[in-house]
């Protein structure tokens, strides 16, 4: 039985890790070549003790766990590889089961991209059919959950709330893996498994956007998404191959981790985190106007309420019937509420872009000094 | 008398009353001294209005007696129907009841009416027996003519204590009405044929036949019977062509004779005295009868009748002969003439020929300049009157007439001393007469002048500017600009300060647009010219430049009025730009203060003003000052009404935006065509400059999130350059002028020359200039120099240093030029470089931010603006309602404390992040590797801040 070991949970801890192994890293990359290499790297984190599992902070949901046959990783790996391009992003299904509060996912297969030519083709029929197939040859075949590849991290949208929600409504276990292939060229696997948290799920099925709504159910954008911890598990013949080809492979000339250019990486993520800064703003200025106006209405509203009760009070001594009541909404329709729901994900948006600078920054940092340590070391 | 005046306007009524007095008997017999004043045509017209009259008041009595059949039988419902009727028919003949009073028949009924309803109303059993509808027809009626008699109290109160005599005239109406056989009977035979005669024939075509008869007539009764009969026996016969059409309202007048009676009579007096003198000229009666009445009837009383007389068409005579013409006459008739000015129906040609023939009299006469003086006044004034409305213009024989008329006037001014003219000069006062006294007339000359030259311009405005017709109007000019010049001289010689003050400003407006060729020349020392034609010029006259100086200073230091003063002040500006004078002019312009409130003055004011600016803007561009040249030409470009805003043409826009009365009131405000301004020459020096502006600024601000655009005109151009999907050569001058801003920002100046400076471009903008070949060298400069900075900006971070001989080689510019304006960008901390002087090089630092932190920059200002937008919304929540942290006071003070906070490592992290990416612009650049740890250190803070920002930001909103 190979040891899991957590891969998400902030790689600050992944950076401190890496210094304090200090000069062994180098070492233990001696043999990657650039597909085994994270076979290698999934190994070499498997050797290490699962210190950070315990602090595995599942929520009271029924998934606390999610364990990864390592061949479901390889296959997302390859499918965004051969497929997706740039700011496309790939898709697929992850097939699995539940043992337990822990998600075991086995299996995968990838939707085709779509292009013009086949507008009508049915993604369920698809879908079915891929089960039945794999079903004949004793593979998992309980759907649970999904997968999509991410350009710089900029996965928290509407379209990906949307389909979540459904799995997740028809499928209680649903996860969603996101997996972005940048930060794993840069040599470090990025796989995240997320699930809306059981509030969000509720103001999804009410549909109701508005910021009582969200006030009500106590929604922040950090209480949208719960990340789920992931284990990589691999079967005992692969470690056992994985060994031996360690031995065998020569050594790789890259080191993408250690890599110290940085700029582009920042400048595209800057861009991105301002471009969403910008749609906040808007956004605020929307909010903004609106309760702005709603105000001013309300005072006129109450102006409105006042005069009529002087008026009122001013017939009765003079032994009037008062006025009849008038429909007071009718009067005074209230201004249509932006929904919130948009600036609630782009707020999430800039905390994810956020999270992801500040560990690529953390990691750059710890890799300069090591970079440093080096220098003057070898002088 | 005063009511008899009060409705002089229609003769018949006043005429027939005083003849009711000689032949007392039936009203219908009285209409009968017409022929007296009228001739042929005079009947044609006055026929019209008493036929109006007469079908009004004829709609009225029918109406009338519908009503009173329906008050018979007590049917209330058709008397409803019927008073509404007439109260609309009565509505409808407003006009001539204001002219005529309101008949008596009319208020009768409405007494009558109004008892009659008070009666039934009284009646409880009758109305008891009438059925619903006549009840509620008879409340609403009582109601309605309750309300309405409250309109002619007075008259019914009248009418309710007189009854009697109201009935009278009734009767005597319905005597008219039934027939004018009545009258006829009563009256001599001749007017009884007359009448079977006129019966026959229309009115209308009546006329001359009549006027036959009438002759015959005349002649019959001539020998028969003594001087007033005879008069007054053709009068009868005339009163049969209009008895017809006088029945109708006849009663209606009937009080009106009754009243008239007792004045008539020291009328015919007078009356027949003149009847004894004319009797021998008969066919021309009527005009003499008029004429001598308005000579004879002192007071002025008699010119009323005067008023309504259209002037005859034929040819006519001024006196009679005989008659002694003197001044007094001739100015009788003058006024009398004057009178009929501006009536309806007044033939004004024919006004214009009299009063020539007028002049022409008093000449013959001798009768003295004063009175030709006044009579050319009037002239002038009448020529200016052809026109009705203000929109047309003058045709060309009248506008020829008119320069004629106006320089005899002003060589009768000039010939004799002793004329003075003046507005305020009371009629009274005025002294025409040849005497030992100055002549003393009414008038101002200026005004005259003043519209004169209007009318030129609206001559221009209306003429084709692209024909022949144009050319010719536009020699007139000279015509103009002469008189204008001697009125000058006049005027500066007994003219008030006022008056001189406006006549030079006719003079500026004149001068101010024209290109003084010949100084240019003579400046220019071109020697082309023979010495003798040099000779000539200079014989000729005073540069325009010192001219307009001598006017425009007297008009600051003179000028009371502020419109004058700015126009002249406009106009000298301009002048002063136009020769290139740059620095007088923006001194004045700026000494004027006329920016400050030039939006107060009125639009012709403005279309000055907008002139000047532009006139000023490219006279800076000539001088090279370009950024001065695209200030000044912003604010008019930038609209994209240029066209409108120089008043040299209207813009297409839709009706809802303005009407045709407006439009009208555009269209006067134009600029004759000679005095446009060329709106592509200006659209060329604005995006010119633009571009010499911008295009170096763009490439120094490339990732400046704050830059700004200089003109967004320029922008628009380009991007509709972009957006072409194939680009061909350039054709239109814009076309070139963007092709050009490509190239130069490239920092290839070759390119950009030819496309600025070519075949094409010169045809079209720069040979408009006078020194067009200068313009062109300064272009080529501005073009170099600014090219190099483009490149400098652009590619200095590929330089590690770059030797100021090539560059000097590269833009063709001498070294010097190139080693000022490095100099000045690495001054102005827009080239982080430095000179290296042995070998002649620029050395760069390279210390311009990186993209990297370029956009960290934005970032920081965006993030700004998002808590500030943020903190608005705080502001409202608290102001209004105390809402979200009033609940817990604690929390709002800890709120407040961690805001402030917050903003405070806020600003200084704006304020590290840019000490960080603005060094010292010579301080040696920090070494890389610090950099970056510095760097991504402060990544880590900004972001939890940022972070921190956004929490804060989104609890408000889920909270909220």
């Amino acid at each position: 039985m190979s040891n899991p070991v957590l891969v998400s949970g902030g790689s600050v801890l992944c950076v401190q890790d890496l210094l304090s192994v200090g000069p062994l890293v180098p070492e233990s990359f001696r043999r990657s070549g650039s597909g085994v290499a994270l076979l290698v790297l999934v190994n070499m984190a498997l050797s290490r003790e699962p210190a950070a599992a315990a602090a595995a902070n599942s929520l009271d949901s029924a998934v606390k766990q999610i364990q990864i046959e390592g061949l479901v990783v390889l296959k997302i790996i390859k499918h965004y590889q051969e497929e997706g391009q740039g700011s496309e992003v790939v898709q697929g299904v992850l097939l699995g089961l539940v043992v337990d509060d822990r998600l075991e996912i086995t299996n995968c297969f990838p939707f085709p991209q779509h292009t013009e030519d086949d507008a009508d083709f049915d993604e369920v029929h698809y879908q079915m059919e891929m089960m039945r197939s794999l079903r004949h040859v004793n593979i998992d075949h309980l759907h649970v959950g999904w997968y999509q590849s991410t350009f710089y991290g900029s996965f928290v949208s509407r379209a990906l709330l949307d389909s979540q929600f459904s799995y997740q409504h028809a499928i209680e276990e649903s996860v969603v893996l996101v997996y972005d292939p940048i930060k794993t060229a840069q040599g470090s696997l990025s796989l995240k498994a997320y699930r809306l948290t059981p509030k969000l799920m509720e103001i999804c099925k009410e549909k109701d956007f508005s910021s009582e709504g969200l006030k009500k159910a106590n929604v922040g954008f950090e209480s949208m998404f719960e990340e789920v911890p992931i284990v990589i598990r691999n079967s005992h013949l692969i470690s056992v191959f994985l060994w031996e080809l360690e031995d065998k492979s020569t050594v790789a000339e890259k080191h993408e981790l250690l890599g110290l250019s940085s700029g582009s990486y920042l400048e595209k993520s800057l861009q991105m985190l301002m471009d969403r800064v910008d749609d906040m703003s808007q956004d605020i200025v929307k909010y903004n106007n609106y309760s702005r106006s709603l105000s001013k209405q309300q005072q006129q509203k109450h102006q409105y309420i006042q005069r009529r009760q002087q008026e009122n009070a001013q017939r009765q001594s003079r032994g009037e019937p008062p006025l009849p009541e008038e429909d007071l909404s009718k009067l005074f329709k209230p201004p249509q509420a932006p929904p919130r729901m948009d600036t609630l994900l782009i707020a999430g948006q800039i905390n994810t872009y956020c999270q992801t600078v500040k560990e690529f920054t953390a990691q750059n940092l710890g890799k300069l000094f090591m970079a440093e340590a080096l220098q003057g070391h070898g002088s | 008398m005063s009511r008899f005046f009060a409705t002089g306007s229609d003769s018949e009524s006043e005429e027939s009353s005083s003849a009711e007095e000689i032949t007392p008997k039936a009203t219908g017999a009285a209409f009968n001294k017409q022929n007296l004043l009228l001739s042929d045509d005079e009947e044609d017209t006055k026929r019209v209005v008493r036929s109006a009259k007469d079908k009004r008041f004829e709609e009225l009595t029918n109406l009338i007696k519908t009503i009173r059949n329906a008050m018979k039988i007590r049917d209330m419902a058709k008397c409803l129907e019927e008073f509404e009727q007439l109260c609309r028919a009565f509505l409808k003949s407003k006009a001539i009841v204001d002219k005529e009073g309101v008949p008596q028949f009319y208020i009768r009924l409405l007494a009558d009416l109004e008892d009659y309803l008070n009666q039934l109303w009284e009646d409880k059993e009758g109305k008891k027996k009438m059925n619903k509808n006549n009840a509620k027809a008879l409340s609403t009626l009582r109601q309605k003519i309750r309300k309405y008699n409250r309109d002619f109290e007075t008259d019914i109160a009248n009418y309710k204590e007189n009854p009697e005599q109201s009935a009278e005239e009734e009767e005597e109406k319905e005597e008219a009405e039934s027939g004018s056989s009545m009258d006829s009977e009563d009256d001599a035979e001749e007017s009884a044929t007359a009448k079977s005669f006129m019966k026959k024939k229309p009115a209308a075509e009546a006329a001359p036949e009549a006027s036959k008869f009438l002759k015959g007539a005349d002649d019959e009764s001539d020998s028969g019977s003594d001087d007033d009969d005879e008069i007054w026996g053709s009068d009868s016969t005339d009163s049969g062509s209009e008895s017809e059409d006088n029945e109708g309202n006849a009663g209606s007048l009937a009080v009106a004779f009754l009243k008239k009676a007792a004045m008539d009579g020291d009328r015919m007096g007078d009356r027949k005295k003149e009847d004894r003198k004319k009797r021998s000229k008969k066919k021309e009666r009527a005009e003499e009868e008029a004429e001598e009445e308005a000579l004879e009837m002192e007071g002025g009383e008699w010119e009323k009748v005067k008023g309504g007389v259209p002037l005859v068409k034929e040819k006519p005579k001024m006196f009679a002969k005989g008659t002694e013409i003197n001044t007094t006459v001739v100015v009788k008739k003058l006024n009398e003439i004057l009178q009929a000015r501006g009536k309806k129906g007044t033939d004004r040609a024919a006004q214009i020929e009299l009063l020539h023939a007028l002049a022409a009299i008093s000449e013959e006469h001798n009768l003295g300049q004063g009175i030709s003086v006044k009579i050319k006044f009037n002239i002038i004034a009448s020529l200016y009157d052809y026109n009705p409305n203000l929109a047309t213009f003058m045709k060309p024989d009248m506008w020829k007439k008119c320069l004629d008329c106006i320089n005899e006037l002003l060589d009768i001014l000039f010939g004799n001393n002793n004329i003075f003219i003046g507005e305020n000069i009371a009629e009274d006062s005025e002294n025409l007469a040849v005497s030992e006294q100055p002549f003393r007339v009414r008038g101002c000359i200026l005004t005259l002048v003043e519209r004169m030259d209007e009318e030129f311009t609206k001559i221009m405005q209306n003429t084709d500017p692209h024909s022949q017709e144009y050319v010719d109007n536009l020699k007139d000019e000279g015509c103009v600009c002469n008189i204008i010049d001697r009125l000058l001289q006049y005027l500066e010689s007994k003219g008030s300060t006022e008056e001189v003050c406006r006549v030079y400003l006719r003079r500026i407006m004149h001068t101010y647009y024209k290109f003084d060729y010949k100084t240019h020349r003579r400046s220019m020392g071109i020697q082309g010219e023979s010495k003798s034609e040099q000779d000539q010029e200079e014989s000729e006259g005073e540069d325009s430049a010192v001219i307009m100086d001598r006017l425009c200073k007297f008009i600051y230091a003179k000028d009371r009025t502020d419109r004058i003063r700015t126009c002249a002040i406009l106009c000298h500006i301009y002048h002063h730009a136009l020769h290139s004078r740059w620095y007088q002019a923006r001194d004045l312009m700026l000494m004027s203060h006329l920016q400050d409130n030039i939006q107060h003055a009125d639009p012709p004011v403005q279309i000055l003003y907008n002139r000047t600016m532009v006139q000023l803007g490219i006279c800076a561009f000539r001088q090279g000052m370009i950024k001065d040249a695209h200030n000044a030409l912003l604010d008019i470009q930038s609209s994209g009404r240029a066209k409108e805003l120089l008043g040299q043409g209207l813009l297409m826009r839709n009706m809802q935006e303005r009407n045709a009365e407006q439009e009208k009131i555009e269209k006067r405000r134009q600029v004759p065509f000679h005095m446009h301004i060329n709106l592509e020459l200006l659209e060329c020096v604005y995006l010119v400059s633009a571009m010499l502006l911008e295009i170096p600024y763009m490439a120094a601000h490339e990732f400046d999130a704050r830059r700004r655009m200089i003109s967004k005109q320029f922008h628009h151009q380009l991007r509709v350059g972009e957006r072409q999907p194939l680009l061909g050569p350039p054709e239109s001058m814009r076309e070139h002028v963007v092709a050009a801003s490509k190239a130069m920002k490239m920092g290839d100046w070759r390119t950009c020359h030819s496309f600025i400076i070519n075949e094409k471009m010169n045809s079209k903008v720069w040979d408009l200039f006078p020194e067009a070949q200068r313009v062109r060298e300064m272009l080529v400069r501005k073009i170099q120099e600014e090219s190099l900075r483009t490149y400098l900006f652009t590619y200095s971070s590929v330089y590690d240093s770059i030797s100021m001989e090539t560059l000097s080689e590269m833009f063709q510019l001498e070294l010097p030029t190139v080693h000022s304006i490095i100099s000045k960008m690495i001054i102005n901390e827009e080239l982080m470089a430095s000179l290296d002087q042995p070998t002649q090089t620029v050395v760069m630092h390279r210390t311009e931010p990186t993209s990297l932190q370029n956009m960290a920059l934005q970032l920081a200002e965006k993030l700004g603006g998002l808590v500030e937008n943020n903190e608005r919304v705080f502001d409202l929540k608290q102001g209004v309602y105390g809402g979200y942290f009033n609940r817990d006071s604690d929390q709002r003070g800890g709120y407040q404390q961690r805001q402030g906070y917050q903003r405070g490592a806020y600003q200084q992290i704006i304020s590290f992040v840019h000490s960080f990416t603005h060094p010292l612009p010579h301080s040696p650049p920090p070494p890389p590797s610090t950099d970056f740890l510095l760097f991504s250190f402060l990544f880590w803070v900004a972001f939890i801040s940022v972070q921190l920002q956004i929490s804060i930001l989104c609890t408000s909103f889920s909270s909220s």
